[in-house]
């Protein structure tokens, strides 16, 4: 390799660590956000009474965006008592589910978000899911409750098909 | 160098340069919808996909920048040519698997380009960062 072969590289390199810093400084709540967000044993189950909740202790400032979980975070994360949501169509939603799941199709959102508001607390913990990794509704609709002023939401991408297809319990019926 | 080549080199630096100021400007835009877009490709943990969209933007926007200045064009070249290789290795492993993704490589979360076009785009894009390169060695020596 010749010296001005390797002084291009250095350089190429440079650059490459210039745009990492740049990109860091501008984002690094997003960063520190995402790599903070993963389950702690502290979350506090959520609840449904809206008025009977007080704030979750973890809770810092709440985020700007949804934080992704993978399927362990969220089986703990539904253990302690996280509100689960399901962003698929009523129909598609009525084939299976996950247990407990509440439906709320990001196509009815503006239909159905009023009564969701009355009987979800604000501070609780939502985990949002559709059908997988290709899927954005559950990204799009987490984006719109935070929004609507609920602090800690999640995003599980792996959505039903990863959930179903790790032999969890999966449930049917209509909303 | 002759003048045809003169010619070539700066609009094949500004075409390149042009294209990654606005992808990584359009994309540090929309940091959030852009780490969806990375997650789609399920080759990251999760939280690393927000790593990459806060600083993947910012890269690409510096090297098409000093491309579009006419400075550090041969690193700025070869950096963006790497970059443009392992998306297309990143791209043909949704390709492999079967998947039917958006790319993410411009607008992120508006359109859809499939990976067979991204990948197809990402060869003339890899060429064009390669023959800046090639141009810019020879006017230099």
């Amino acid at each position: 390799m010749t010296a001005s072969t390797r002084r291009i590289l250095l350089e190429a390199g440079i650059i490459f660590c210039l745009g990492v810093v740049l990109g860091l400084s501008f984002n690094t709540q997003l960063v520190l956000d995402a790599f903070s967000g993963r389950l702690t044993t502290t979350s506090r189950p959520a609840t449904v009474v809206a008025d009977s909740v007080e704030p979750a202790p973890q809770a810092a400032a709440p985020a700007s965006f949804p934080i992704p979980a993978i399927l362990d975070e969220v089986r703990e994360l539904l253990r302690v008592g996280a509100v689960v949501i399901d962003a698929r169509a009523d129909e598609i939603y009525a084939e299976g589910h996950l247990p407990k799941a509440i439906s709320l199709p990001l196509g009815e959102v503006d239909d159905l978000l009023k009564a969701f508001k009355r009987n979800v607390a604000r501070e609780a913990t939502l985990i949002i899911y559709c059908s997988g990794f290709g899927c954005p509704d559950s990204f799009d609709l987490g984006m719109r409750l935070i929004e609507e002023g609920y602090e800690d939401v999640r995003v599980y991408e792996g959505g039903f098909p990863e959930w179903r297809d790790a032999g969890l319990p999966v449930e049917k019926g209509a909303p | 160098m002759s003048r045809s080549g003169f010619y070539l080199y700066h609009i094949c630096r500004l075409a390149l340069g042009g294209m990654f100021l606005y992808a990584g400007g359009v994309k540090a835009d929309n940091v959030v919808v852009f780490a969806r877009d990375v997650a789609n490709y399920q080759l990251l943990p999760y939280a690393w996909n927000y790593l990459v969209a806060a600083t993947l933007p910012y890269v690409e926007a510096v090297a098409g920048l000093l491309l579009v200045f006419n400075r550090k064009v041969r690193p700025a070249a070869l950096l963006l040519a790497i970059l443009t290789f392992v998306f297309m290795l990143a791209l043909a492993s949704v390709v492999a698997r079967g998947m039917e993704i958006d790319c993410g490589c411009f607008n992120p979360g508006q359109g859809h380009t499939s990976a067979v076009m991204a990948l197809l785009r990402d060869v003339g894009i890899l060429l064009l960062a390669l023959l800046t390169l090639r141009l810019r060695s020879r006017m230099l020596s």
